[in-house]
């Protein structure tokens, strides 16, 4: 329920000051690449073998290197030219790195707001039903929400995956399916576990912004009000209470998304998401060659960067223009 | 059962623990700040080189000598808990603290030892040692479930002493079987000694340099577990003076950190070097590579318990569609061999007569198709960190397979704990039927290639009689000519069979200050013994 | 309500919540999908070594046994012992303590040298260039992840000095995750520039300085310590600079400032001494929360640089999926932040009395 006096607002903040502007476009062009990758993508992510004829992996556009293979077991020293048809070049195993960065971008699309997604489902409703009837309930919410916040986020999700392992789920791609990217991978491995556990690592966050709504609306007139009518405690909640708690909860959700994709892209990069499909373990692959091939690390840690400074950009648009209640230091880690 | 169980023993050596490191290498005899390395980086004069550092890929997580069977444990151990015997790869057994053995029947071998052995502590080494050290190791009920006992030593059965010198060593498979297992495998602690440990009940632990105690050319001078040791000659040792008077051994999971410890003089020798850091070290001065190539196989065994990989057809067309020679000038730098069977040239059975499958795609989709199992969807899954690019070969292998039509193929990186429980769960569990591993045939011989894949039924991963019978066969076999003859029958069946989707041989890739003369053993040990200066 | 009595219910909530913080480590052990015997034992554990642990470990004994036992242990400190290391799972996590403390603290120290400057300069100098420059920074801070940043300090640290990108590679230089020494074109030889590892610890490198007036080891743990404390460091500085650019300029809004300069003291002294006391007040409760994103950010750093910290040997224990290991890290983790915070209140209460009466 955003009323006019919120939308005036946000108009204002967003026309006065560049940032939101810039953290829009970013996350527009997350977004096109994300859900377009496999339109955008010049080759197969998966496909490997994409070598300079010396056998090792191109450079980037406009880029040479050299480097040193065996053969028969001596050492000898090569050159290895760029590839016009691998604009950002290709990794250690051969793929275009042009092609990851793109299906890299859908899958930290599709577990930051999933996994976001699945934490509200969680949290919100937990929050408001605490926050709504107060007492044993509240204070027994708190202290969960107290004790789930004494881990470290990723601490946490290590330990979580330490007992469930790691699973890929793999999704199947609609605009491969339909026949419009041929030669794109059908399905795309998506860290099943890793966004389960994010989710569980961070609802605790939307239970407590739900809660403190939840606390100050239940003495609203208009509560009041509807109870007084005989109004079900169940409609009430659903009516009047969950829509006027929207906005903190919008603004936490767009803060969250850039933690879990920083969460997952962490939990990647250490060997711990289950796939390799993922910007996090294209860094991890890169770490060994970073001396002979930065590209290969460069690109997804760029990735990373301008997704959660999109996200960043755009959650400090809402806040400000919103509810300049929610406190920096209140947004997870 | 005979020979060697199965699984851990060869797969263990090459991994990827992280671990500190120190610098307590090339300073001359005054300086006792061994921390200041920046000056003196460039390799010292080689008369100084008397305390050197090794860096392995990863530190012991146990002080009992028995207590695994891991290839970087063994490279310090073996120094503080000397080997009973002189093991060299594909030539045989030789003397050591063992000076002579004869069989004395069916089953036993009575081995004669060296009257002038003392442990470090100053106790003297006897028969009575080793005869309690074999049980240990052999006898579940003792001390820990060793994997020492139970993969290196499988037919070891037991050993008693007869007198100070002597001491009967029992099995029940073949005695040239037998003889590569104690060869490779015994070692010796103080009996009195680790009574103190409570070693008949429990593994030793510790935390100081007072908890080892071997017989070994080293004596521990200084432990910090997860860190460091750090040995010095023993002044009491029987043997030879080692080549160096004061050596650390110190770990470092990643290649890198291993190649720049190399280079900045941290460490004077380091292992398991990637291709993409081999170039570093060639262009720095004062150090170089050494590389030799294993006696290690990379292959990825296929559960015929398991469908698809119940199809020969299908597990040949696998073979087909990989091209191994690829992998190698690309993944791995150049750095491998391709191979046709379960075992590395220069091992005994070798077959030379076995080319590797060559790729060709028409025929492993005609093989699919024949399978019947065209269309179908496979995983591989593979360790990441355990084999020179293990993670990079599996997913390219993965994808070679994949670019089948009829096919599908994709790569799961997992912990190699799930590999190695996949490897040595059998035939019953059907998780992860295709999957990637690396084994060492250390003993230098076909048949500890082989064995514990095809042989025990509980745990080998592949079910073929005619191949099971083939190999329990060539165990009974005295003549060593004859013997070769049947294990190379077995290779070649077991290239026909495809068992496995055969990949390469893996090389050994070392990093050496070049004051140090030596030359890496097949085998993946280092002995310090064995280089000079 | 008084401050004692404020710290005596802190403090009752945080023995609560580490109550909390076992109870949910015994329950995920309790609800694992594996035996819990074999989760225990770890990786590649023999049948009889799972069997050994079950019986040791009273895995066979009803749930609420083996709860109030864990319970017992946990109170004593007694972690656990770990089948895979053969150890007392105290003792490695002791071990392994200072290595983290450094780390941490370290990082702290760049954060606020770096951030309470820039912040002010930023806040008292609203949308000039230096505003604009700390707010982009902040922002990039911010949204870098750690371990990406560390690689690439790594390799800025090529490129400074006079290798360029890409061909780097036909440079002698060793650049990798742990020491990068300066090519010898900048007349410095092989010096070595380690980013990482941790050869000297500071306490070796104090009593070195203070008992053998040698600077040599200090020198060594600088220079190992300088790349991790800045890779882990970056979040905070960028964190703390926008919240004391924030404070300054609420601070500097309040009447108080005003009539203060109206008095005629220098603006730069009230700058900093009236105003970022007040702002510095909030800046401490946010970096008592933050400990938590510090421990975890240590977690990654640690590994990107090899340092043998707790992190490191997290990762390590749940790659050998060591159980005992794992767990007393997170429960110690846990209890440190719990710790943490208590301390933080109480220095926060101490500096303001209002707080404890909210």
């Amino acid at each position: 329920m955003i009323s006019d006096r919120v939308k005036s607002n946000l108009k204002d903040t967003f026309v006065d000051s560049l940032l939101p502007k810039v953290g829009l476009v970013l996350l527009i062009a997350i977004l096109v690449m994300a859900l377009f990758a496999p339109l955008l993508a010049t080759h197969d992510p998966t496909r490997t073998g994409h070598f300079h004829e010396t056998g090792a992996p191109y450079p980037p556009m406009g880029y040479s290197y050299e480097t040193q293979v065996a053969q028969d077991g001596e050492f000898g020293e090569v050159s290895v030219e760029s590839n016009s048809t691998h604009v950002l070049g290709t990794n250690n195993i051969g793929q275009d790195v042009y092609s990851r960065f793109l299906y890299g971008a859908r899958v930290s699309v599709i577990v930051g707001l999933s996994s976001t997604l699945l934490a509200m489902l969680i949290g919100v409703p937990i929050g408001l039903v605490a926050g709504y009837y107060g007492g044993r309930v509240d204070d027994g919410l708190m202290r969960v929400a107290d004790t789930m916040l004494a881990f470290p986020a990723l601490v946490l999700a290590l330990a979580l995956i330490g007992v469930f392992g790691e699973s890929p789920v793999h999704v199947p791609d609609p605009i491969v399916m339909a026949g419009f990217a041929d030669g794109m991978p059908e399905t795309i491995p998506i860290p099943g576990t890793v966004t389960i556990v994010g989710a569980l690592v961070i609802w605790v966050w939307f239970a407590r912004v739900a809660r403190g709504e939840a606390l100050s609306l239940r003495n609203e007139e208009y509560v009041k009000a509807a109870q007084s009518f005989g109004t079900g405690n169940a409609q009430i909640l659903r009516q009047h209470i969950l829509p006027n708690s929207l906005t903190p909860i919008i603004v936490l959700a767009t803060i969250q998304v850039a933690v879990i994709i920083l969460l997952e892209a962490s939990l990647a990069y250490l060997g711990f998401s289950g796939t390799t499909l993922s910007w996090g373990y294209e860094i991890e692959r890169g770490q060994d060659v970073l001396r002979t091939r930065p590209w290969v690390s460069i690109v997804p840690g760029i990735g990373i960067m301008l997704a959660v400074i999109s996200v960043n950009l755009l959650g400090d648009w809402l806040r400000d223009a919103l509810d300049p209640n929610i406190d920096q230091s209140k947004r997870g880690a | 059962m005979s020979g060697a169980t199965i699984a851990t023993a060869g797969v263990t050596s090459m991994a990827g623990c992280l671990g500190d490191d120190d610098d307590a290498d090339d300073t001359d005899d005054a300086a006792v700040d061994d921390t200041d390395d920046t000056d003196d980086a460039d390799v010292a004069d080689p008369d100084e080189l008397d305390e050197i550092t090794v860096t392995l890929s990863e530190f012991p997580d146990t002080i009992d000598p028995l207590d695994h069977i891991t290839g970087p444990y063994f490279d310090i151990y073996d120094h503080i808990y000397e080997p009973l015997f002189n093991f060299d790869p594909g030539e045989g057994v030789f003397p050591w603290i063992a000076e002579e053995w004869e069989e004395t029947g069916e089953g036993s071998t009575e081995v004669t030892l060296r009257d002038d052995v003392v442990f470090h502590n100053g106790d003297e080494m006897t028969a009575d040692d080793v005869a309690w050290t074999i049980n240990r190791a052999v006898d579940p009920e003792k001390g820990v479930a060793s994997d020492l006992g139970a993969f290196g030593l499988g037919s070891i059965t037991g050993a008693e002493a007869h007198d100070d010198t002597t001491v009967e060593f029992f099995y029940d498979g073949a005695p040239g079987l037998a003889e590569f297992e104690f060869g490779n495998y015994a070692r010796v602690i103080s009996v009195d000694w680790a009574m103190d440990y409570n070693a008949e009940e429990d593994a030793i632990s510790g935390d100081s340099p007072e908890d080892f105690n071997g017989t070994g050319p080293y004596q521990v001078v200084e432990f910090e577990p997860e860190v460091e040791i750090v040995v010095e000659a023993f002044d009491d040792y029987w043997g030879d003076e080692p080549p160096f008077q004061r050596v650390t051994f110190n770990a470092d999971g990643e290649s890198s950190g291993r190649a720049n410890a190399l280079e900045t003089g941290e460490a004077d020798l380091t292992m398991n070097i990637l291709p993409e850091d081999v170039a570093t070290i060639e262009d720095a001065d004062g150090v170089e590579i050494r590389n030799v190539s294993s006696f290690r196989t990379i292959f990825c065994p296929m559960k015929n318990s398991v469908e698809p990989y119940d199809s020969q057809e299908f597990r040949q067309a696998i073979n087909y569609a990989v091209d191994s020679q690829e992998i190698i000038d690309t993944v791995l730098s150049g750095f491998g061999e391709p191979t046709s069977q379960p075992v590395a040239p220069d091992i005994n059975g070798f077959n030379d007569g076995l080319e590797p499958y060559a790729q060709d795609y028409d025929m492993a989709e005609s093989l699919v198709e024949e399978s019947g199992y065209g269309g179908v969807e496979i995983e591989l899954t593979a360790p990441q960190g355990r084999y020179l690019n293990d993670a990079d070969v599996a997913q390219t292998a993965a994808d070679m397979i994949d670019q089948l039509p009829n096919v599908d193929c994709s790569a799961n990186i997992v912990d190699f704990g799930v590999v190695s429980d996949a490897n040595s769960a059998g035939l019953d569990d059907p998780d992860h039927p295709f999957y990637m591993i690396g084994w060492g045939t250390v003993t230098g011989d076909t048949d500890y290639g082989v064995q514990g894949f095809f042989v025990p039924e509980e745990t080998r991963s592949f079910a073929d009689e005619e191949l099971t019978d083939a190999i329990i066969e060539s165990q009974q076999i005295e003549d060593i000519d004859e013997r070769r003859q049947k294990l190379q029958e077995v290779n070649q069946m077991a290239h026909e069979k495809a068992p496995w989707l055969f990949l390469h041989v893996e090389e050994s890739i070392y990093g050496v200050n070049e004051n140090i003369t030596w030359d890496p053993r097949p085998d993946e040990t280092i002995y310090l013994w064995e280089m000079d200066v | 309500m008084s401050i004692a009595k404020f710290l005596l219910r802190r403090f009752l909530q945080g023995i609560f919540v580490i109550w909390g913080v076992i109870t949910i480590m015994f329950g995920l052990r309790a609800v694992s999908p594996g035996d819990p015997a074999s989760l225990m034992a770890g990786e590649g554990a023999t049948a009889e070594i799972i069997e050994q642990v079950r019986v040791q470990e009273g895995l066979d004994q009803p749930l609420y046994l083996q709860y109030i036992e864990y319970l017992q242990g946990m109170m004593v400190g007694d972690f656990g012992f770990s089948w895979q290391a053969r150890r007392e799972v105290s003792a490695i996590v002791i071990g392994r303590i200072p290595a983290t403390v450094e780390l941490a603290v370290a990082a702290t120290v760049v954060a606020i040298a770096i951030a309470i400057p820039l912040g002010v300069i930023s806040g008292t100098r609203r949308n000039q260039p230096a505003d604009y420059s700390a707010t982009m920074f902040s922002l990039l801070g911010i949204s870098t992840p750690n371990f990406w940043l560390g690689l690439m300090l790594i390799l800025v640290f090529a490129v400074w000095f006079g290798i360029p990108y890409p061909s780097v590679g036909t440079s002698s230089l060793p650049l990798s995750g742990v020491s990068v020494p300066y090519p010898s074109s900048v007349g410095l030889g092989m010096v070595d520039l380690p980013t990482g590892r941790r050869d000297v610890s500071f306490g070796v490198a104090v009593s070195a300085l203070v008992f053998e007036q040698s600077l040599s080891e200090m020198g060594t743990w600088l220079r190992h310590i300088t790349l991790p404390a800045i890779t882990l460091g970056t979040y905070f500085t960028a964190l703390i600079t926008r919240l004391t650019r924030s404070g300054m300029i609420d601070e500097l809004g309040k009447p108080y400032v005003t009539s203060v300069e109206a008095k005629g003291l220098p603006s730069v002294l009230i700058r900093y001494k009236h105003v970022l006391r007040n702002t510095l007040i909030p800046i401490i409760t946010v970096l008592g929360l933050q400990i938590g994103t510090l421990m975890g950010g240590a977690v990654i750093t640690e590994t990107v640089f090899n340092w043998p910290g707790l992190g490191l040997r997290l990762i390590d224990a749940l790659h050998d999926r060591d159980w005992p290991v794992m767990q007393g890290i997170v429960i110690f983790i846990a209890i440190a932040f719990i710790i943490i915070n208590i301390i933080v209140d109480a220095l926060y209460a101490s500096l303001d009395p209002q707080v404890s009466d909210e």
